[in-house]
């Protein structure tokens, strides 16, 4: 597994490409809960999170579950939680769940990348 | 203990690991009297929640835990002891808009504070907080906390040993070589 995380707008995705050669990508915004345990690589992973909470699902263990299910993934989510805590009490959860799954997902993964101003750094 | 930083600051965004990650950074000093200073007020149902999980990932390292939520100053911990004041983004919050807290004095009550510990500690980790990356624009009174987080955050990476940033629970060193 490969994690790349990093702010909006520093050009993750292309890095993503650039690194891992894949063509096919997820997209969690749109995409069905099950391609997480199907897909070779998924953009906006932050965004998968945050519909599975909308819909009142509990996330706790993705982590482990796609890393058994689906070793050999590409995850590329945003960094959140840099800000000011939210007011809001469902941001404040979606912020700390992606934050806690993706804690969990660089534990398992075999590379991290951040990537800030395009540029990808590893970090495990 | 020789070598080893002595002022360790632990910074990071929300559910990044810091926590788990400070407090493994105490375990690695090894056997030694260890003081947890909690300084978030339990006000609300989340906050007791947050607080009774720190409790669960504390349990059988064997950390004392004082309540500090104002007046870090006065507060006294036994010589030599490992410190680690979680977190320093609530105490902040507390002096500035607690009935007892420093208020406009807020910065200034908080280093002092950390000049208290440092005096009587054998070794300090602070954690803290990453509260001004997302680039909105707040109201006055948010932008204020910002502004006094950001200024003692930067005090306690001047007197620091060693800074280290903590991203999907992976130590980033800022500050300092080895990350204690």
């Amino acid at each position: 597994m490969i994690l790349v995380i990093g702010g909006a707008f520093q050009g993750k995705q292309q890095f993503a490409r650039d690194i891992s050669g894949l063509e096919d990508w997820a997209d969690g915004r749109t995409c069905g809960e099950e391609e997480l345990d199907t897909c070779s690589g998924m953009i906006h992973f932050h965004e998968y999170i945050r519909n599975r909470l909308a819909k009142g699902q509990d996330c706790t263990g993705i982590a482990e579950r796609v890393a058994r299910t689906n070793p050999n993934v590409v995850l590329v989510a945003n960094e959140l939680g840099c800000g000011v805590v939210p007011m809001d009490a469902f941001d404040r959860r979606y912020r700390e769940t992606v934050g806690r799954i993706c804690t969990g997902l660089a534990a398992e993964a075999e590379a991290v990348y951040r990537v800030v101003c395009g540029i990808g750094v590893k970090i495990k | 203990m020789m070598g080893l930083p002595m002022f360790h600051v632990i910074t990071g965004g929300s559910g990044s690991g810091k926590s788990a990650y400070a407090e493994q950074c105490v375990l690695d000093l090894g056997p030694a009297e260890r003081i947890y200073v909690a300084t978030m007020y339990p006000y609300d149902e989340e906050c007791h929640a947050r607080i009774a999980r720190h409790r669960q990932m504390r349990s059988r390292k064997q950390f004392a835990t004082v309540e500090c939520y104002t007046g870090l100053a006065g507060l006294r911990v036994p010589a030599g002891s490992v410190v680690l004041l979680e977190c320093m983004s609530n105490l902040v919050a507390n002096e500035m808009y607690q009935e007892q807290g420093a208020g406009e004095g807020t910065v200034e009550a908080v280093t002092d504070g950390i000049d208290s510990l440092l005096g009587q500690a054998g070794h300090l980790v602070v954690v803290t907080n990453e509260i001004f990356s997302d680039g909105l624009q707040y109201d006055e009174e948010t932008a204020r906390y910002q502004r006094y987080l950001g200024e003692i955050n930067a005090r306690m990476g001047c007197l620091a040993d060693a800074v280290t940033e903590v991203v999907c629970g992976i130590p980033l060193t800022v500050k300092g070589g080895k990350s204690s």
